[in-house]
């Protein structure tokens, strides 16, 4: 009878040891680079082929805005501003990123202007009064299954990326691993994004983007501010009569 | 030297490089082509979002400075770059992207230095092939 029980009680703890050590959801902590070839000259591959079906007004807008800077070459990304979402998300220029991921919370760092986002979950969440707009917005996360959903909202209004949309656009990325790792033996992470905007588009829009997981991988420091502070500082300097310290 | 040509080409380098300081959107580059370019590094910064390049150059037009922008310090990194690779003063051939509009200057996708050191990229718009053919000028 004790032996009973003993086997018993044995066969009961190492159950909720096993339990307690397998992961609830996937891993995505690491760092993620292009699934396809590098990317040249900035684009993000996976948003070349997509139709936007921009409505007339923002249309205007943001061919005004094309007109005015692209015979200069100017970008945000050239004055060390980041992409923001969902452009960050699709492979901000073809940089790597890192997901640190704990279960209420997933830190998402673009390398590209160390771009960070923030998802949280359950109870970590803030209040809708206490979320900062901002170009990455404010990212909710859950669960279906072994697939992460992003909900992100309080975005600003920006007309200076590919998928420009307004202050009340909402995108939605659903995250998955590829059941087989990639021919070169890596996993492969899939994101889906819908952009809801009916101030900017007639009709959802939608790409996807493919990361393939770097073993053992770090981020390289993307630092891009220096300059213009340096030239700010010498102009200072100049208009003080002095040589710069 | 010259002095007048030493004081010029100091001028010509400061306004260059503040104008380096401007930076092109990579839609004004032909990635499909790429140019060999050799020169004398007058100017060189590793930088983001763009690196900074001014080589001095002897062409049909005389001997006279050229004014380049390139891949990030990050892409420069993992593209086999390390720091004091560049030097003024140093010889050097570097391989560009041409404006589309004709203009002189580029998009630096490589560099081949002094003892055989190289980095860069190879745009994957342009194979091997035709690589080749344009260093062998055919």
């Amino acid at each position: 009878m004790m032996r009973k029980l003993s086997l018993a009680v044995a066969a009961t703890l190492l159950t909720g040891v096993a339990l307690a050590a397998a992961p609830q959801h996937p891993d995505f902590t690491g760092v993620w680079t292009n699934a396809g070839a590098p990317a040249m000259g900035g684009t993000t591959n996976a948003a070349a082929n997509v139709v936007l079906p921009m409505l007339p007004g923002p249309k205007a807008r943001v061919d005004a805005y094309t007109k005015l800077v692209q015979p200069l070459g100017e970008t945000p990304g050239g004055w060390c501003l980041g992409t923001g979402l969902p452009g960050s998300m699709l492979g901000s220029g073809g940089y790597p990123m890192e997901i640190l991921q704990r279960e209420e919370q997933i830190n998402i760092v673009y390398e590209a202007h160390n771009e960070a986002r923030r998802v949280y979950f359950g109870a970590r969440n803030a209040p809708q009064e206490d979320r900062v707009p901002g170009r990455n917005g404010y990212s909710t996360g859950h669960w279906e299954g072994d697939t992460l959903v992003v909900e992100t909202d309080n975005l600003v209004d920006q007309i200076d990326q590919r998928f420009a949309h307004s202050d009340e656009a909402k995108v939605v990325e659903r995250y998955h691993l590829e059941p087989k790792l990639d021919d070169k033996g890596r996993r492969v992470l899939v994101a889906d994004m819908t952009l809801t905007d009916p101030k900017f588009y007639s009709a959802p829009v939608t790409a996807q983007k493919r990361w393939a997981q770097v073993p053992n991988g770090r981020l390289l420091p993307y630092e891009c501010a220096e300059e213009g502070w340096n030239a700010r500082l010498a102009e200072i300097a100049k208009k003080a009569g002095v040589a710069v310290p | 030297m010259n002095k007048f040509f030493i004081l010029a080409s100091g001028v010509a380098i400061a306004a260059l490089a503040t104008s380096a300081s401007a930076h092109h959107s990579a839609v004004q580059f032909d990635f499909t082509k790429q140019v060999p370019i050799k020169g004398t590094v007058t100017h060189f910064r590793a930088i983001n979002p763009h690196m900074q390049l001014i080589l001095r150059v002897k062409d049909a037009k005389g001997e006279h400075l050229v004014e380049f922008e390139g891949h990030s310090t990050n892409n420069m990194y993992r593209n086999g770059y390390r720091k004091g690779m560049v030097n003024e003063g140093d010889v050097i051939t570097i391989n560009v992207a041409p404006l589309k509009n004709g203009s002189e200057g580029g998009y630096v996708v490589s560099a081949d230095l002094a003892g055989g050191t190289h980095f860069g990229m190879v745009s994957r718009s342009l194979d091997a092939a035709k690589i080749q053919q344009q260093a062998e000028g055919k």
